[in-house]
């Protein structure tokens, strides 16, 4: 970052070009974007880029494209929008960017500088509406501060904690000349974050660990942001405790490791969500306590001393309090711990034989499982069990959000980091699409399927037009029941059955393969459970176009293990009104 | 609550003197629901650093939450607790999680 001294430097430019030479600088090679009158200036010189500039359809879908994109490569996604509108419509995938520490750079154009402030046309002041959730901003009025500002956000956006950053430039601010002054260094004195833990803390980890006698590995997020699987399994393999790996963390273990006892949380696995309602130690690792996750707070695992490990200070003591806290980078931090806990358990190993048995139980007793449907409709959860299984663990999955999120984070096996792409925290519907879109601008070679629901799919669609007019041939499962699903389970547990405006009669309208074919993929579908694999297969072999494959599957699905909203992980059940068999289980 | 559970803290924040940063600060407050007793802004002899004097109501948050959270704002270069009564001077406590 900012190492290199561009040849440009020192060369009298617009602020527009200067803005695509820092871009170059800072080692773009594509973006995602959709012109309007106050960042016109831009696009001319983004003309004559080297970088690959991808028009979408709807500023929404260039966010989550960005996201995607950053996802998959571990890199910043950038996006590009006009004033107003065009700013406002990246809002969204701002704050899911925040809410899964993406590091993204969004650029807006604004409206001349004179203008800021008199309700000019398309004028909204963006940088005031994403404060909350860029991890910065800035608002540049000045054509020689473009350079630095552009250098600071990649800077800020890709280390410490990631997130986005946006920078809003006047028109006249990139119309005027400057001279291009790509800086050299960055210094910015309130930002310095701490990647390097703590050695005292580092010790007291280990001790706490070789003292404990159920711990467990609570693995989120932060795992795959740092590309620290390998340290990660290292650590496991080193106590041999079992593992849990949320939703944002699915593919940093692999899920065919032994010690794998799944996704904790609303619709996790029992094993998970019993281990680390009986532990009496979470290793916590670039995790955030979470309310999916913890259920109720006040009985979230009840008896467990805390171990939390994470970049961000501002983690540690939010939700829980942390018995030992590791600021810093949790890739270094494993590292270090590794031989801190070896030393450790060379003085104290304790004896996880019981512990580890308990936990087995559960994992071979309430594995996930699935009702076939007795009419002979086609199961969803059936759909994305054996997207997962034909297309292989290379493939990198994308999802709305819903139901068939559940059950895509539930039924598919993740082996790699980087495969699982979802919106987690901010819960975006109409995330898949355009993040299939990045993810698959990113890792042109790997198969990308979007799992999709038919409500989601129904938000941001347009973006296939991109996709087949760009060269971005994603798949898309659209798990096609009809509703909007998980909106309806919730309807059917808790509302009596009164399915209040969740019914979209998305098998009547609109006709899914005939719109994809109109927007340039190939449309099929499929609603018998003897066709399922070989449409996967014919999916499968059209690499040359998206593909939309229509799954008409049965409605009453419901996603299982559940935590009710606001109730304690105790509480789990594995089907309407069943918990598991307590009794025969010794905890 | 009672007011004998919430607690009084005086903050001296030093911030990049630029547009917007009493918004990020007070956008910070209201969205973490942390109470501001009272808020004043000041330069410093640094005319790129202003100073802000935050009396913080600490209730339901610990003091090293809204200080931790403060701290992530790009723009808020320190912060350090003002101790009121038996010891006139600054003290600093930079959250140290470092045990």
């Amino acid at each position: 970052m900012a190492t290199h001294v561009p040849t440009a430097n020192g060369t009298a430019m617009t602020g527009a070009t200067a803005l695509v030479k820092s871009l170059e600088a800072a080692g773009v090679e594509v973006m995602f974007g959709l012109p309007g009158g106050a960042i016109l200036p831009a696009y001319d010189p983004i003309y004559d880029s080297t970088i690959r500039h991808i028009l979408v359809r709807h500023e929404q879908g260039a966010g989550h494209a960005a996201t995607g994109y950053a996802q998959v490569s571990g890199r910043a996604g950038v996006c590009i929008a006009t004033s107003g509108p065009g700013a406002t419509n990246l809002v969204t995938p701002l704050m899911d960017a925040s809410m899964d520490s993406v590091p993204l750079v969004a650029i807006t154009g604004q409206v001349p500088s004179a203008a800021i402030g008199t309700d000019a046309f398309q004028e909204a002041d963006i940088r005031g509406i994403t404060m909350p959730f860029t991890k910065h901003n800035y608002l540049v009025t000045d054509p020689a501060e473009i350079a630095g500002a552009i250098a600071e956000a990649f800077h800020i956006a890709t280390t410490g904690r990631p997130g986005p950053v946006l920078v809003d430039i006047a028109k006249d601010a990139l119309q005027k000349m400057t001279t291009f002054n790509w800086p050299t260094s960055i210094n910015l004195a309130g930002y310095k974050p701490k990647t390097t833990p703590n050695a005292q803390a580092i010790t007291d980890a280990a001790v706490l660990i070789a003292q404990s006698s159920k711990p467990v590995f609570y693995v989120g997020g932060g795992v795959i942001k740092a590309n620290a699987a390998a340290e990660l399994r290292a650590l496991v393999e080193l106590l041999g405790a079992p593992v849990v790996t949320t939703l944002m963390a699915r593919g940093a273990f692999p899920d065919s490791h032994p010690l794998h006892m799944g996704m904790p949380g609303m619709h996790g696995t029992v094993a998970a969500v019993t281990a680390l309602q009986k532990a009496d130690l979470l290793i916590t690792l670039g995790a955030r306590f979470d309310d999916r996750v913890t259920g109720k707070l006040s009985t979230f695992a009840p008896n467990a001393k805390i171990l939390h490990a994470d970049i961000d200070p501002a983690e540690i003591g939010k939700n829980r309090h942390a018995d030992v806290a590791v600021v810093g980078d949790i890739r270094e931090t494993m590292a270090a711990l590794a031989p801190a806990l070896k030393a450790a358990l060379a003085k104290n190993k304790p004896d996880l034989t019981a512990w580890l048995k308990q936990m087995n139980s559960l994992k071979s007793t309430y594995p996930l499982g699935f009702d076939i449907p007795e009419d002979g409709s086609l199961s969803p959860q059936l759909v994305i069990q054996r997207l997962g299984q034909i297309s292989g663990t290379d493939t990198i999955f994308t999802a709305g959000v819903g139901q068939h999120q559940m059950w895509a984070s539930q039924f598919i096996s993740y082996e790699h980091p980087r495969t699982w792409l979802n919106s987690g925290g901010a819960g975006t519907m109409g995330y898949g699409v355009p993040a299939a879109m990045g993810a698959k601008v990113a890792a042109p070679d790997s198969t990308v399927w979007a799992i999709d629901g038919d409500g989601c799919f129904q938000m941001t669609n347009q973006e296939l037009v991109t996709c087949a007019l760009n060269n971005i041939p994603i798949k898309v499962a659209i798990i096609n029941n009809e509703s909007l699903g998980m909106v309806r389970q919730w309807q059917t547990l808790f509302y009596d059955s009164r399915y209040s405006n969740t019914s979209l009669d998305s098998k009547r309208v609109p006709n899914f393969p005939m719109l994809a074919e109109s927007m340039g993929c190939v449309g099929l579908a499929c609603d018998r459970p003897e066709d399922l694999d070989k449409t996967i297969e014919k999916a499968m072999s059209i690499n040359d176009q998206p593909v939309v494959v229509d799954f008409r599957v049965h409605r009453d699905a419901m996603v299982w293990p559940m935590v009710a909203a606001g109730t304690s992980n105790d509480e789990i059940l594995i089907a309407r009104a069943t918990a598991p068999d307590w009794d025969s289980q010794e905890l | 609550m009672t007011t004998a559970s919430r607690r009084q803290h005086t903050l001296e924040v030093l911030v990049e003197n630029s547009p917007g940063v009493l918004a990020r600060v007070a956008g910070l407050f209201s969205r973490r629901a942390f109470n501001i007793d009272s808020l004043n802004v000041g330069p410093t002899q640094d005319p790129t650093i202003s100073k802000m004097v935050i009396v913080v109501g600490v209730e339901g948050h610990s003091l090293e939450q809204v200080i931790a959270q403060l701290d992530k704002l790009i723009s808020v270069i320190s912060i350090k607790e003002v101790l009121i009564g038996s010891k006139p001077e600054v003290i600093s406590t930079q959250p140290d999680y470092q045990n």
